[in-house]
This record gives structure tokens, C-alpha cells and sequence, in this order.
């Protein structure tokens, strides 16, 4: 681990809480007690990975501290053992701008669709759930940065676990429906997004997203007014989000407020310089490699985590237990989950849970039983139903994007 | 009860039963299946709508001492919190020049050229690697 300069961040409050049984005690505390005294630590296993584990910020539960402000919270990793679906009060958070409106009033906020269309339309709440049919989809949500932090060597930005990531099943409308009521004109090109969130300096540039014109209308994206059966919570974009099935996160727009269709491509700084990868299989360049063709990020890849099991386990040996974990396939359903217990010479096919639709987490499952002493490597590798299979080593990119290796865990059998 | 609204209801009811039915056998707890979730989407769903008002926690870190500390929290503290840069990883002196400029020149921040290298020196000594 590198050294670095940063004091101990009051160790006398965590030890006492640590020896007082941490959880169990705060349970007896009052609300504004447990939320002053909430912070304990965490260690990422990364260089410079201490985190806090915060339940300060409105409707959330506990949450690693990535950023106060604009607020980055990861999710808690068990978290993904509990279900299928990440419970709203620990999906994750990713703001980059702000100013973030904390007053947000149902009655009054409007959806406006703009721009190269016949009919523009300014939506309330009420007319969008009302006038158009309900659409719902399980769909995973991933920051095109989780697991930044594992990048090696690293790279800047948001240093991220494997927490920046969430499945939730979205209600809303097609977007489709609403354009198609706007009515597009011919020669549309793109659809931009917006949403309430603005920049602190009037030169820092608002945070938009667009998608084409055909994508837009592919009746699977979405304006999601629901999360798991109930409103969003703020910090994920309340009232309204668009959903982007298959897509990484920094297209699902929060807090939409504001739809434009555009005759000519998006020239905004947050489509055309930021969010950019390498045109090359999986993002991947060698560190330093200059002078790629670098392409806005878009479709997601497969990936497969274990849930039930840490790295440097203990297990016991011959006895069988069940090793579990959850999969995605990115823009495809997950076709198998690949399991292996000899560094990867044998795999075996997990059992998959209940399909809830190709853009879902799907749980999956296999009996293990380590046959003799010492340490052991495990492996998990998901393969998705369009034949992209995680690879082998870590890709890499200067802005930490899109990692997919296939997980790893050391354990020991005694 | 519209017709339309009995019919969204039959099928919640029928996807719920169906659900009950298809529910697997795999090693985790029945909870964990998030299926209470799911039900509540399918079953009866009617949006009502809450006003949201919630206050977002400040950050009081400020930056460690040390010959520049004060650019730092002059420029960086304007945009984002101080947590931001504490938990990068180690960078060398020309990578937090490089993040300097990234914030002057895609965001704005209005620090003066010839404060870029004093603010990439404070932050090379507060959280730096050798090349």
C-alpha cells in the first residue's frame, strides 16, 4: 500500500464503537444520535480504499462515502446477497454537478419535449402516468466507472468498488409513447436529455446525454417514474428518470425535466468530450497507448460476482457449501455463469435463478466441496446470450471504464 | 374501475400467483428474492405522488495543512468536497497537473495559470507517487 499523509480519521470514536458491538448499540441510540455517530470504516481493498459507511444522506440507509458533495454513494457489497432487486434505500449515487434542487414539488414540476416535433409538450406528472400506458422492466443501472478503483495502474475519478452498480425493476412510460405524441418531424437525428441538476460556476457545462434518434425510440428506453414499486428517492433522480436498458448508467438521465429533439448530432460537452472509450474490443489499450479512435461509452458487458463468500474465506474441507452470486449480461440476457474452483483449468456451469428479463441481475448458484487443505482459488465468468464472455485479465483505459474481468477470490481450506 | 384498470389488476393478480408458482430453488433466502418488492410493483399499482424536501449533508473536511492548502480549498472546495481529492490514489505531480487542467478547462474552475503548479505541488505532497 502507498503511504500517504492523511490522519487516521478519529480511530477513538471507531474502536469504541467497534468494542461496543458497532451495529447492535446504535440500534438502542435515537435517530440524530445513530446519524451523528454513523460513520465506520470500511477498507476497499485498494491503495487509499478507506471509506466511511454514512447513513447521513436523505433516504438512504448505510452507504459508503465516496463524495459529500455532489454526492457519490456506493453500495454496500452484501447488499447484492439479500435479492435480486437492490433495495432503494442502498442504490447507489452518482451526481456530478452541484446544485441539486432538495424541494421537489409533484404539483408543479413539468416534463417538457422539445425541439424538431410537431406538437412540443410540457407533461405533469399526473398527465405522464394517466395519458400513457405503463411500461416496466427489470433493468440494471451501472456507472460506467464501477470498479474504477481496481484499475491498475489507477486512474482518477470516482474510486469505486464493485458497488456502482444497482438492478431495480423501473415503471414509467415509453419513451417512444411520448415522442411519438409529440410527434418527431422528419430528420430528427438525436434525442437530449437534462435534468434539474445545474453547475455551481455558469462556465462549469449543464449535464446532458443523447442517444439517436432510433435508440431513443426502441420502446425499450424509458421515462421511469417508479423504482421497485415506489417513488425514486431524490438522490436517484425523483420524480422522473430515464431508463436505458443495457446501457451504462451516465445515459439514465435523473431529475428528466427536459427532452430536445435535435435535427443535427449533439455537440454538448458531456456527449462529445466526456464519457469517451477506446474503440477497441472490451475498451481495452495498453497504459499510455496514445492516438485510438476514442468513442462515446454505450452498450454494457457481462459480468458475474460472488455474494456469500469473501476473499481469503475459511472453509472447511469436505464439507459442501453453496456458493451464490448474481450475473448480468450487459446488453443481452445471461445465457450461462461459469464456475471454477482451480484457477480456471475446469469450469462447471452454475444453476441460474429465475430469468426477470435480459437486462436483469439473475442469481446464480453451485455446491462446493473442497477436497484437500490449503489455499484455493475461485472463479466466476458469465457468458451472455450474444456469445460475449468475461475475459480472462483486466481491460484498461485511462478513465477507468468498463472493467468486466472475471472475479476472483483466494480461500483457504482447513 | 375501469376496464382497463381490472384487467392491469387480474393480470397483477395472475403474475402473482404465477410468481408463488415459479419460484426457484436456488440456495438463498426466500427474501432474498426480492419477490415483496416485486409483488408490490405488480399488485394494484396506483402512483401517488409525495413531495420530496430533504437536506444533503455538508462536508466539514477541510484540506490537510501544508504550503498551498489554501488554493486548494479556494478552488477545488468551490465544486466539489475535499473527499473527492483525499480518496484518489496516489498520483504523480504531471498527473494532478493533469487533473488541474482537466477542472480549468472542461469545467471552468478559475484558477490562474500560475497557480497550476503550486496546487499540483501541494497535492503531490498530501497524496503523490514517484513516476
Amino acid at each position: 500500500m502507498q503511504r500517504t499523509n492523511f490522519p487516521p480519521s478519529q480511530p477513538t470514536r471507531r474502536h469504541f464503537l467497534r468494542h461496543m458491538g458497532g451495529i447492535g448499540m446504535m440500534g438502542l441510540l435515537g435517530e440524530s444520535m445513530r446519524r451523528a455517530m454513523a460513520a465506520t470504516p470500511v477498507e476497499l481493498p485498494f491503495a487509499n480504499g478507506q471509506r466511511d459507511l454514512v447513513s447521513n444522506f436523505p433516504q438512504k440507509g448505510a452507504m459508503l462515502l465516496q463524495r459529500t458533495r455532489p454526492p457519490l454513494l456506493e453500495t454496500p457489497f452484501e447488499v447484492f446477497d439479500q435479492g435480486v432487486f437492490t433495495p432503494n434505500d442502498r442504490f447507489y449515487v452518482r451526481w456530478h454537478l452541484a446544485i441539486i434542487p432538495t424541494v421537489v414539488d409533484p404539483a408543479t414540476f413539468r416534463l417538457d419535449i422539445r425541439g424538431h416535433v410537431r406538437h412540443p409538450l410540457s407533461l405533469t406528472l399526473d398527465e405522464l402516468v394517466r395519458e400513457f400506458k405503463p411500461f416496466e422492466i427489470a433493468a440494471v443501472n451501472q456507472c460506467s466507472g464501477n470498479s474504477r478503483g481496481f484499475f491498475s495502474p489507477r486512474v482518477a475519478g470516482g474510486q469505486w468498488a464493485n458497488g456502482a452498480m444497482g438492478n431495480a425493476l423501473w415503471r414509467g412510460v415509453r419513451l417512444k409513447d411520448v415522442l411519438d405524441r409529440a410527434g418527431v418531424e422528419a430528420g430528427a437525428q438525436q434525442v437530449r436529455f437534462n435534468g434539474l441538476d445545474t453547475g455551481i460556476l455558469p462556465q462549469t457545462p449543464d449535464f446532458m446525454k443523447s442517444l439517436a434518434i432510433d435508440h431513443a425510440r426502441d420502446g425499450e428506453v424509458m421515462i421511469a417514474y417508479a423504482m421497485n414499486g415506489e417513488q425514486l428517492p431524490l438522490l436517484n433522480g425523483f420524480p422522473l428518470r430515464l431508463v436505458v436498458p443495457g446501457w451504462y448508467a451516465t445515459y439514465w438521465v435523473k431529475m428528466l425535466n427536459d427532452i430536445e429533439v435535435l435535427d443535427k448530432p449533439d455537440d454538448n460537452f458531456w456527449t462529445t468530450k466526456a464519457y469517451l472509450i477506446p474503440d477497441t474490443p472490451f475498451a481495452n489499450i495498453a497504459p499510455g497507448e496514445q492516438g485510438i479512435k476514442m468513442i462515446p461509452i454505450n452498450r454494457m458487458l457481462p459480468r458475474s460476482f460472488f455474494t456469500n463468500i469473501q476473499d481469503g474465506a475459511l472453509l472447511k474441507v469436505g464439507q459442501t457449501k453453496v456458493v451464490r452470486g448474481i450475473a448480468f449480461g450487459g446488453d443481452a440476457g445471461v445465457a450461462k455463469v461459469l464456475f471454477s474452483s482451480d484457477e480456471g483449468e475446469r469450469w462447471q456451469e452454475a444453476q441460474l435463478g429465475r430469468d426477470r428479463g435480459k437486462y436483469s441481475f439473475r442469481q446464480w448458484d453451485i455446491p462446493l466441496r473442497l477436497a484437500s487443505q490449503g489455499p484455493h482459488k475461485l472463479k466466476i465468468k458469465a457468458i451472455n446470450t450474444a456469445g460475449i464472455a468475461q475475459p480472462d485479465s483486466p481491460n484498461w483505459n485511462g478513465a477507468g471504464f468498463m472493467r468486466n474481468v472475471i472475479e476472483s477470490l483466494s480461500v483457504q481450506a482447513a | 374501475m375501469s376496464t382497463s384498470r381490472r384487467n392491469v389488476a387480474l393480470i397483477s393478480a395472475v403474475s402473482i400467483l404465477l410468481e408463488a408458482a415459479l419460484t426457484n430453488t436456488l440456495a438463498w433466502p426466500a427474501a432474498a428474492d426480492s419477490a415483496a418488492a416485486l409483488h408490490k410493483a405488480a399488485s394494484g399499482y396506483s402512483q401517488k405522488w409525495s413531495k420530496v424536501s430533504v437536506d444533503l449533508p455538508v462536508s466539514d473536511a477541510p484540506f490537510p495543512p501544508g504550503n498551498g492548502s489554501d488554493i486548494a480549498g479556494g478552488q477545488c472546495l468551490i465544486c466539489h468536497s475535499a473527499g473527492m481529492v483525499l480518496r484518489q490514489p496516489p498520483l504523480t505531480q504531471d498527473e494532478w497537473v493533469s487533473e488541474i487542467n482537466k477542472m480549468r478547462n472542461a469545467y471552468g474552475a478559475p484558477l490562474p495559470p500560475d497557480q497550476i503548479e503550486a496546487l499540483a505541488k501541494y497535492l503531490f505532497s498530501i497524496n503523490g507517487r514517484q513516476p
